[in-house]
């Protein structure tokens, strides 16, 4: 049929693109891939090294200062009940790749955030795209990654990076456009240079912004890192993939637990550490 | 005043215009050839003037007053001073340097040097102490930090703030940060300082208690200032020179006794007419002639009479009168009568009309 002539040449077509690509950009793409896993990889390794309860400890440390001591007490135990049951490796790992995926998609979102701040007309020509990568569903990510990178948590972390990035690019773009007028105003009366108006003047105020932006791409990030489970990124997300193929309900359930937690956890910290800025802005 | 008018011209405007908009350019070509109104040129060109053909000096130690009703173009006005706002057409001198010829670091010299500002807003940094607050302008320039601090420190202690250096701008109360923006903007130790309406979110006791520390503090430390307000009794208890907006154009220039005694339109005559006289009328303003004195009076005795300065005011003057029997106080200045105050000039004083001699109507300060 006509359709599908269509259809298969479309598919030709995008394959021997692909593979052209992966041919020519080989090397490009092994780099980028080299680099992902050693980041992830360095970050696993040193989550690994201190035994769980040293690391539940340490949270609770970092709870009690930051939330309280309920909040401190419950995401201990809650986190020794992933080690309790068995996941702890898993979850370590899901982790460090939510960490450095965020981490990399920081790295490129808040200088592209300050910099769409200052130019609205960059904001808004980067706009459409922010709301293109946020309307389409995640695991579109996956594909054109799994062709290029292969299967592995380079695959994973590259789609995290990109699911990752526009809520701290939109929130650190409007904390630096919301600096309110009477401080510019300010800052010109002084005879402010533009650095000391950036860091002096509008970073201040653009911090709660920003803070809620990154707790945004993490949670963003959370949840991509869970379904690239498919493309082989390990920790959670493969422990729920293969039990759910296996029919072994119960660990998936188990490993769910896991996620719950770790996502509550991130997100209460994260959330509290943007709160504790802003109370010292009030 | 004398004094005042041979005091070097710190900052001279000549012929300012800001017309705001999109056809702004357009807008300023067409009031030059056409002399258009405010109200012709919103309708031609849909651009609002800001300010139209401002003239004014203000001279070294000097406090300059502006006042007008909200939308007269004030905060338009004392922004073009810093270059804060950039004039339409005119030019601002500073120090006899055209701000339109500074280059950017220039420019942002002459504002931290040379000019400070205090704004209505206060606009406090809330993420810094006071003390840091205080300090910021002294940072921008880039003063080290120990520095800079001792001097924020010691302007504090002149506001009266030296025990709340620690404190966060939303621990004070609004007055306190108004001190606070007025700290800061002398610890940078600028020759002329820009005030926008500083006093006008305060209320009315903490109000004057400002006003009248401000105005010594400024005499204090030999600074001069440009006062924003739309209250004429504070331009009066502040300012040595007022000058009165309207529409963007200033309309009149002058100490507050040439202003109440002779406006210079119905617009302000309707403003001045609430103002007590009492403090403002001095006895050079009421007095008449010795000679004019004698030809109502003939044969009085001149040499009988008490005596006063001739800047003694109504207050004073009333206190005089009440004491002496023959109602007419003799102003003497150095050493001789320079002219007589009857009752008669003093009511017309009160009533804030000029002295007129009973049947020559002279003495009309000019
Ligand atoms: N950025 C601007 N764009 C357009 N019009 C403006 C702008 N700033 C001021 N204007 C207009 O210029 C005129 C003068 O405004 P300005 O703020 O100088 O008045 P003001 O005397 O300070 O009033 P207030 O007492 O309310 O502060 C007003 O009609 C105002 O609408
Ligand atoms: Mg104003």
């Amino acid at each position: 049929m006509d359709s599908s002539i269509i259809v298969t040449t479309f598919d030709t077509a995008t394959d021997s693109a692909l593979g052209w690509i992966s041919d020519h950009g080989g090397a490009l793409f092994d780099l980028i891939s080299a680099v992902l896993e050693g980041f992830y990889g360095a970050l696993l390794w040193g989550l690994s090294q201190p035994p769980d309860y040293v690391l539940a400890l340490l949270v609770a440390l970092l709870g009690w200062r930051l939330i309280g001591v309920r909040f401190a007490l419950l995401a201990a135990a809650a986190l020794l009940f992933c080690a309790v049951m068995g996941l702890w490796p898993e979850t370590m790992s899901t982790l460090a790749l939510v960490i450095s995926a965020t981490i990399l998609a920081l790295l490129v979102a808040l200088p592209t955030g300050v910099v769409a701040g200052y130019l609205p007309r960059l904001d808004a020509a980067i706009g459409p795209a922010l709301d293109l990568v946020q309307t389409l569903p995640p695991y579109i990510y996956l594909l054109p990654a799994i062709a290029l990178l292969g299967y592995g948590p380079a695959t994973a972390l590259a789609a995290t990076v990109i699911v990752a990035m526009p809520p701290a690019i939109r929130l650190t773009a409007l904390g630096i456009r919301m600096t309110p007028p009477e401080y510019i105003e300010l800052g010109h009366a002084c005879g402010i240079t533009p650095l000391q108006m950036f860091f002096k003047v509008r970073l201040p105020f653009a911090v709660p912004s920003i803070m809620a932006g990154i707790n945004q791409s993490l949670m963003m990030a959370f949840g991509m890192v869970v379904i690239a489970g498919i493309v082989g990124s390990g920790g959670l997300g493969a422990t729920i993939y293969d039990s759910i193929r296996t029919l072994d309900i119960a660990k998936s359930i188990d490993a769910a637990i896991a996620i719950v937690v770790l996502t509550m956890v991130l997100d209460r910290l994260t959330q509290s550490a943007s709160r504790a800025r802003r109370e010292d802005n009030p | 005043m004398a004094q005042n008018e041979t005091a070097e011209v710190l900052i001279d405007c000549q012929s300012l215009w800001k017309i705001f908009g999109d056809r702004s350019g357009a807008a300023m070509a067409a009031v030059a050839e056409r002399g258009l109104t405010k109200t012709q040129v919103l309708q031609e060109f849909d651009c609002v003037v800001g300010v139209a053909a401002a003239n004014l000096q203000v001279r070294r130690g000097e406090i300059f007053c502006i006042m007008g009703l909200s939308g007269s173009g004030k905060s338009t006005l004392i922004r073009m001073l810093n270059r804060l706002i950039a004039p339409s057409a005119g030019r601002v001198l500073v120090k006899d340097r055209d701000l339109a010829a500074l280059s950017a670091t220039e420019l942002r010299q002459m504002r931290a040097r040379h000019i400070g500002m205090v704004f209505q807003s206060v606009a406090l940094l809330p993420h810094r102490t006071v003390l840091e607050n205080a300090a910021f302008g002294l940072e921008v320039q880039g003063l080290p930090k120990p520095e800079r601090l001792r001097t924020a420190e010691a302007a504090l202690r002149k506001v009266g703030l030296g025990d709340w250096m620690q404190r966060y701008p939303s621990e004070l109360s609004g007055g306190m940060q108004q001190r606070v923006g007025l700290a800061r903007a002398i610890a940078a130790d600028p020759e002329i300082i820009l005030m926008d309406e500083p006093f006008s979110a305060l209320d009315p006791l903490i109000r004057r208690q400002l006003q009248d520390e401000f105005r010594q503090l400024t005499k204090d430390l030999g600074k001069s200032a440009v006062f924003i307000t739309h209250d004429l009794e504070e331009a009066i208890r502040i300012g040595d020179r007022i000058a009165i907006m309207k529409d963007g154009a200033i309309i009149q220039v002058g100490t507050a006794e040439e202003i109440v005694l002779d406006p210079a339109d119905g617009y302000v005559a309707d403003f001045v007419a609430g103002i007590s006289r009492l403090h403002l009328v001095k006895a050079h303003s009421v007095m008449v002639p010795v000679a004019d004195f004698l030809k109502s009076f003939p044969g009085r005795d001149i040499a009988g009479l008490l005596t006063t300065g001739p800047e003694a005011d109504i207050d004073a003057l009333i206190g005089l009168t009440m004491h002496s029997d023959d109602g007419a106080i003799a102003v003497v200045a150095d050493g001789s009568v320079v002219g007589v105050v009857t009752t008669r000039n003093l009511l017309l004083g009160v009533k804030g009309t000029p002295a007129v001699a009973p049947d020559t109507g002279i003495a009309r300060r000019a």
